[in-house]
């Protein structure tokens, strides 16, 4: 061992130091971002429909029981842009960049990252 | 090129390959692992006999390694090619720019970097195309690369002072 | 050769945390629109794939079983008894006749504070549309309304509503008895720990990764600001808890708020209070227990929740709380209040 040690140089000592310093905070940080560039998940009747990146601008229209129901991914968000319900309660939701919007006359689930939306102040469900 | 020159890379050559043959036959925990065993080959015949050598070894161990296993022109040819040119070239570089700045494993690390660098922006381009995974991937992949390179450049330093000894 | 061995063990050491990240328990969530309303299901488990298998199991089990007490499909078990009212006697799977009878008791508990015959008025109303049946309409339908006439053959698991237009309504329990048997369902698949909660009828069971037990949030029935603001929370496992609230399907039409709650007995929405909910060890009671203490009033369904053996948080009409002793320590109030 020690001669094989002796028998590197500084320079290669240093290299293979920085090599596996950077790639193990690669390994964090590309985790890291990697769950945060998340991908925007439709659901028709609880089938995956869709899967589109968080990161590219688009226009999906889905088709539910109610009708075409308009989704647009702008800017790292996401909003019902159209929908044909009854009572467009998916309209109000506005643009989210994390969590659910979901148009239950139209059965149609939109999740951006997972859906784990961070729950109001640390609880885990919410009754009523 | 000298006949003692032929010899040389034929041997060589030889030897690259049957290292290549025999790493396909170790299993490994994850399928796209490789020790690159072939690259103590490309650094003894670099450091030793220059990067004509080096690389003619290279591109002959790649190009029949490929045939043998009917890959060739296929796309692991590609990734194959594209690694194994794109290490001799920056191991080279790397020699001939401070020929006593690196040792056989700074080299070989080097090579292992730019072995795992070319075949994962060919995976890009021509494969997967979704960043997301590259970058995942990546410092997982330049890690081992890191590792296995240490490997190979400490066992091509033994190599070398044995055959510089005879 | 040897030393080399040795540096690559120390570097697999070195890796070994890295890979072992994703086998430490961790909770799972899927969300799914079923029995008209969102079935969010959360497990603990040591993988997604494990959690997922586990939730689509679980999640399939309540669709099988929406599916035979829909109330508004023509192909339920349940469209079937109501279109064979006064008719003929209906057989029914287990499922639904268990769902029925214990209906039938929390009928017959909360003295027809609940009554699972009340399909006859509820669908006379839309609380969407805002549409309000005439007085006339709804004493004429009222006579229809009676848990009694509910004629249950356990041999035959036959159910039989005695007179003609006549219709069960399960929207009371079903959501609470969907999360029961989820849970169960769950628990065949080796989950230790997890929540199932259909829209706000929800069962906790074991405990999250850090050892704690669920925290679930209790809706504020008069939300000030930001959408789900909470009046309460309260810390949880091996208990179901329900909420029934004058604020979940309503309209307000000159200064009155009408909502979903009705009195059977009266036929028109009760207005002792704002919310109810209820904490019990079985979903399908908490249930139908907070739409019956709802109905009951603040006053009499105190007494209903002591005998009935449940927990409970009562908002009554001028927004009084009222709860039960035995939910000391577990229930936290917001500050707010």
């Amino acid at each position: 061992m020690k001669t094989i040690i002796r028998s590197t140089t500084c320079a290669d000592r240093l290299l293979f130091l920085l090599l596996v310093l950077a790639s193990c905070a690669g390994i964090f940080i590309s985790r890291e971002a990697v769950s945060q560039s998340s991908d925007v998940l439709i659901e028709v009747n609880g089938k995956a429909a869709y899967t589109f990146p968080l990161t590219t601008d688009r226009l999906v229209t889905v088709d539910g029981p109610c009708g075409p129901t308009v989704v647009e991914i702008r800017e790292r968000k996401v909003h019902v842009r159209e929908a044909s319900c009854p009572n467009r309660l998916c309209l109000k939701e506005g643009w989210i960049s994390k969590g659910v919007i979901v148009c239950l006359p139209n059965r149609i689930v939109v999740t951006v990252g997972g859906g784990s939306a961070g729950s109001p102040r640390g609880v885990d469900a919410v009754t009523g | 090129m000298q006949l003692q020159d032929k010899y040389r890379i034929a041997l060589l050559s030889a030897y690259a390959l049957s290292l290549h043959g025999f790493e396909a036959l170790l299993p490994t925990p994850i399928p796209w692992l490789k020790l690159g065993l072939a690259n103590i080959i490309t650094l003894v015949a670099l450091m030793l006999y220059g990067f004509k050598t080096a690389m003619t070894v290279t591109l002959i161990r790649v190009i029949l390694a490929s045939i043998f296993t009917g890959t060739f022109l296929g796309p692991s040819f590609m990734l194959s090619l594209g690694g194994g040119v794109s290490s001799t070239a920056a191991m080279g570089l790397a020699w001939a720019v401070s020929r006593h700045f690196f040792g056989p494993v700074g080299l070989s690390l080097i090579g292992a970097l730019f072995h795992n660098a070319a075949q994962l922006a060919l995976a890009y381009l021509v494969f997967i195309q979704r960043i997301e995974a590259i970058m995942i991937i990546s410092p997982v992949i330049i890690l081992i690369g890191a590792v296995t390179g240490l490997m190979n450049g400490v066992v091509g330093g033994l190599l070398i002072k044995n055959l510089s000894r005879e | 050769m040897k030393t080399n061995l040795v540096a690559v063990l120390i570097f697999a050491a070195l890796l070994n945390p890295l890979a072992c990240a994703g086998r430490k328990p961790a909770v799972y969530k899927k969300t799914k629109p079923l029995m008209d309303t969102l079935v969010t299901i959360t497990v603990v488990a040591n993988s997604e794939g494990e959690a997922e298998k586990a939730i689509d199991a679980a999640l399939s089990a309540i669709d099988r079983f929406s599916s035979l007490i829909n109330f508004f499909s023509d192909q339920s078990e349940l469209a079937r008894i109501n279109r064979e009212a006064g008719i003929r006697p209906v057989r029914v799977s287990p499922d639904t006749l268990g769902v029925i009878e214990r209906a039938i008791f929390i009928a017959e508990k909360s003295g027809g504070a609940f009554d699972p015959t009340i399909g006859p008025e509820i669908r006379m109303w839309d609380f969407l549309k805002k549409i309000r049946p005439s007085d006339a309409s709804i004493r004429e339908k009222l006579g229809l309304v009676n848990y009694r006439d509910i004629l249950i053959d356990r041999d035959k698991s036959t159910v039989f509503l005695r007179r003609k237009g006549m219709m069960l309504d399960l929207g009371g329990i079903a959501k609470g008895y969907a999360a029961d048997m989820a849970l169960e369902n769950l628990k065949q698949n080796n989950i230790a720990a997890g929540l199932v909660a259909a829209a706000g009828d929800i069962r906790a069971f074991g405990l999250k990764p850090d050892g704690t037990p669920w925290t679930i949030g209790i809706k504020n029935p008069r939300q000030k600001g930001d959408a789900d603001e909470l009046i309460a929370r309260a810390r949880l496992t091996g208990k179901a808890i329900s909420t029934s609230g004058d604020y979940e399907r309503y309209f307000i039409e000159d200064g009155r708020r009408y909502h979903h709650l009705l009195d059977p007995r009266t036929g028109y929405p009760s207005a002792g209070c704002r919310s109810v909910t209820v904490i019990s060890d079985s979903g399908l009671y908490a249930d139908g227990f907070s739409t019956a203490v709802f109905v009951s009033g603040p006053e009499k369904g105190m007494k209903l929740v002591a005998e009935a053996g449940v927990d409970a948080v009562i908002i009554d009409r001028d927004g009084g709380i009222h709860t039960t002793p035995g939910l000391k320590g577990l229930v936290a109030f917001e500050d707010n209040h």
